[in-house]
């Protein structure tokens, strides 16, 4: 699907001394298949503005398109089914005896058959390569096997867009690893993933479009070699390393994964 | 969500907010004593003018503080409908059938409403004009003579602070995962009581779960930082007593007094 | 930024020594940390690195006498913190990870009290040693703010006040920044850089980046202590890091590719300017 932001604004307690303007008309567009990254700093508004996505949050001004209709149109289960959105810190919210139970949760909301249910516990468990964990307690996991349990909960509605804010706060490598990798392979399935992320190098790795924002608005967007190329001194080490010599070496061009920022590098040397 | 939400504490700057909370305390267990202890309309009547000067005094919008009140005010009604209907005294004013409405009636219903009305009231300016971890404070205090019979004053004030730091917290937490299993499908509002109340479940058990983790994290956290109870404890905050706080207690007593004598 | 008294710096023989200590968590099956020895010289400054459940937090925890060891010795500023832990933790303060559950009172001064209260200091001193500390971490101005207005860092940062109120000479680091986005991360090592000169520091982390101006690298796995080694040496040894999961940061990751001393370049202005003179230098000779 294509999701649209249309110049989103969201007030927080209008009209009281708390009131707190956190999206000044922010606009984007997901297309389908596609790694979306948002970035910005702490009040930058990236939290408030994916949880329009699925309308969890009711936009004070604008609008929020899926396929060009209105969202507010479509049934709210409808719509959260379609538009996953995983918190930050997801595994506070695990709550069933096994894993298995956790993760059928949204399945089971959707009237689906048990065998259905049981079948999409399954591959979304094996999908974060939790599969052995199905059977255990949520609660005596460890943190990198609570937050696959978590993110195989939301990922088991098989959402056309998945949206993951801060997936890899707060994990060991190893694990945050594997999960860049599944978001890699999402997309290959044709699933678009929406990244919010403060971690420039990872978002490098990912992202097919970078979003980012300043106090509530858009700062610039555009593919990551646009937006880090445009900005070298708040991008990833590998697009910082490559503009500091693109100035007497043109021909670095504009490398942002590291893969590829190894090699521009290497054919620099000769090597 | 902030702690000044919490209770009713109206963060201003007045003589009444400046005094020891341990003083607002004591003045407001004797009031309460006190007001059971007046029994002619006239001396309620006279407490109650000077306890609103009190509210004024701690400039509290009077619309803030009678909001205060509302919670209370099917109870009074009832009271008051209760001896209306069920006295038997004084001139009888108007009959229909069975039930009789006399003066009697009117004017107990009118005491005993205001008396209602004026424990609520202190209890309302004490929480208003004091803030919470204040309360604690004095209430620590006040409790620590009952150490020697045992009693844990401090164990007791360390979780009221404890709470104090944690609700908003909480509450911060509880709202997440509300969020996050609205997005998985749940819905809260739909249904009868019974079925409300269990799809809370997806909300209370990581809500619970989290607090004893949190909890762990703390304790461990505090230990480390040296903490084994009260004992041998010196304190940060300070309370003192000075000259306007024991005028004001003398005040208060006085006025019962009066009340009492009216 | 404020240096927190001279009298802190430590001296004597061994800050903190282990000497084959053990421990297993009741009911589990393999031990959290097995024959574990390891020596801290005062003034040093070392980081601990390895996969999760690897036992570093487990070693944390018996440094400061949360967990007894079941065999072996462990002592800090010569005290035992299996049978002294309320004196070991006047010299030793614990940094945890999660900055949200470490911090105890309704407003920041009081919380940055908390330990002083505990010791039993008089009022007055300890109105000096908490102004001192949230001076110490840039906090001036904060004193009565509630906690769930502070942003991560900010909260971090409170926990560190609250450490160095008590003025312990060894700092143990739990993943201190491992919760916090990168604006926070660089808050907090910015001030504990600066206490570095000052104090024993023990800095366990997944952010490699952390160590790079450490004075040595313990690496736990599976409850052994399977490695220590110099910063360049650890950050050359591609098998030392594959082994233990460890992951480089990008710049040290993209010069070890290239074939330089990845300890030696950590920004990426280093790299660039190292690129330049050996691709300069190259086409001379070429």
């Amino acid at each position: 699907m294509k999701l649209e932001l249309r110049d989103i604004r969201h007030v927080y307690a209008p009209s009281t001394p708390f009131e707190v303007e956190a999206l000044r008309g922010v606009s984007l567009v997901v297309e389908p298949g596609e790694v979306l990254a948002i970035i910005g700093g702490t009040g930058s508004g990236k939290s408030t503005l994916v949880q329009h996505m699925n309308l969890l949050l009711v936009p004070t001004g604008g609008e929020v398109l899926v396929d060009g209709v209105d969202a507010r149109s479509l049934k709210q289960s409808e719509l959260r089914r379609r538009v996953g959105l995983v918190f930050q810190f997801p595994e506070s919210a695990l709550f069933a005896p096994t894993v298995e139970e956790d993760v059928a949760f949204a399945p089971r909301q959707l009237a689906l058959s048990e065998a259905e249910v049981r079948e999409r516990v399954l591959e979304s468990l094996r999908a974060l390569g939790a599969g052995e964990l199905a059977a255990r307690s949520p609660f005596a996991l460890s943190g990198g096997e609570k937050r696959r349990a978590a993110i195989a909960g939301v990922l088991a509605m098989r959402p056309e867009v998945l949206v993951l804010d801060e997936p890899t706060a707060g994990l060991d490598p190893a694990t945050r690893e594997n999960l860049l990798a599944l978001i890699l392979g999402l997309r290959e399935a044709g699933v678009s993933v929406v990244l919010v992320s403060h971690d420039l190098d990872e978002v490098a790795e990912v992202a097919d479009k970078v979003c980012a924002l300043h106090e509530g608005r858009v700062r610039t967007a555009g593919t990551p070699a646009e937006v880090f190329y445009g900005d070298p001194a708040q991008a990833p080490a590998t697009v910082q390393v490559a503009s500091l010599l693109r100035g007497s070496r043109p021909e670095i061009d504009n490398p942002v994964r590291f893969g590829e920022t190894l090699d521009a590098l290497r054919a620099l040397q000769g090597i | 969500m902030t702690s000044r939400t919490l209770g009713q504490f109206y963060p201003v700057s007045s003589p009444v907010h400046a005094l020891d909370p341990r003083a607002k305390l004591l003045a407001t267990a004797v009031f309460v004593v006190g007001l059971f202890l007046i029994d002619s309309t006239v001396g309620l009547l006279f407490v109650a003018a000077v306890l609103a000067a009190l509210v004024a005094v701690s400039r509290i919008p009077a619309g803030t503080f009678l909001r205060l009140l509302r919670p209370v005010m099917f109870i009074v009604a009832l009271t008051v409908l209760f001896q209306i209907l069920f006295a038997r005294e004084g001139v009888t004013l108007f009959q229909w059938g069975f039930l009789e409405v006399n003066s009697g009636g009117l004017r107990l219903g009118f005491f005993l409403a205001l008396r209602i009305l004026l424990l609520v009231s202190s209890a309302g300016l004490l929480t208003a004009t004091t803030a919470p971890v204040a309360l604690a404070d004095g209430i620590e205090d006040l409790l620590s003579p009952l150490k020697r019979v045992w009693f844990p004053a401090h164990e007791v004030a360390m979780m009221m602070t404890i709470a104090l730091r944690f609700i908003p917290t909480l509450g911060e937490e509880a709202e997440k995962i509300k969020g996050a299993q609205s997005a998985r499908g749940a819905d809260f509002s739909r249904g009868g009581p019974l079925r409300r109340a269990r799809s809370l479940v997806p909300v209370l058990v990581p809500l619970t779960v989290g607090a004893f983790r949190r909890a762990d994290e703390l304790a461990d956290a505090m230990e480390s930082r040296g903490y084994r109870g009260g004992e041998g404890r010196t304190r940060y905050r300070e309370l003192r007593f000075r000259k306007k706080d024991a005028l004001a207690l003398a005040v208060t007593l006085l006025v019962l007094l009066v009340g009492i004598l009216l | 930024m404020e240096n927190l008294g001279e009298g802190t710096r430590p001296c004597g023989s061994f800050a903190v020594s282990c000497e084959r200590v053990s421990f297993s968590y009741p009911g589990s099956g393999r031990p959290a940390l097995s024959e574990v020895s390891l020596d801290l010289r005062p003034g040093e400054y070392v980081g601990v690195v390895g996969p999760n459940g690897g036992g570093k937090s487990t070693l944390v925890r018996l440094l400061n006498g949360l967990l007894r060891a079941d065999s072996g010795r462990v002592r800090v500023s010569d005290h035992d913190p299996a049978t002294e832990p309320f004196e070991v933790r006047k010299h030793l303060g614990l940094l945890f990870q999660n900055p949200e559950n470490g911090l105890v009172a309704p407003f920041i001064e009081d919380d940055v009290a908390f330990g002083l209260e505990n010791l039993g200091v008089p009022r007055e001193e300890m109105r000096d040693r908490v102004a001192r500390a949230i001076r110490a971490v840039g906090l001036e101005g904060y004193e009565r703010r509630e906690p769930y207005t502070l942003s991560g860092g900010e909260k971090q940062r409170v926990a560190l006040a609250g450490l160095l109120a008590v003025e312990p000479e060894i700092l143990v680091l739990d993943e201190p920044t491992s919760m916090l986005d990168a604006a926070g991360r660089r808050e907090v090592l910015e001030y504990l850089q600066v206490l570095r000169s000052e104090k024993t520091v023990l800095h366990v982390t997944h952010h490699l980046e952390e160590l790079l101006d450490s004075d040595r690298i313990l690496v736990l796995n599976g409850g052994e202590l399977v490695a220590d080694e110099t910063p360049e040496r650890f950050f050359s040894n591609a098998d030392l890091l594959r082994e233990n999961r460890l992951v480089l940061p990008v710049v040290p990751r993209l010069a070890l590719e290239l074939g330089f001393p990845p300890a030696k370049l950590r920004t990426a202005e280093e790299l660039a300017e190292a690129i330049l003179a050996r691709t300069q230098s190259g086409t001379r000779a070429g």
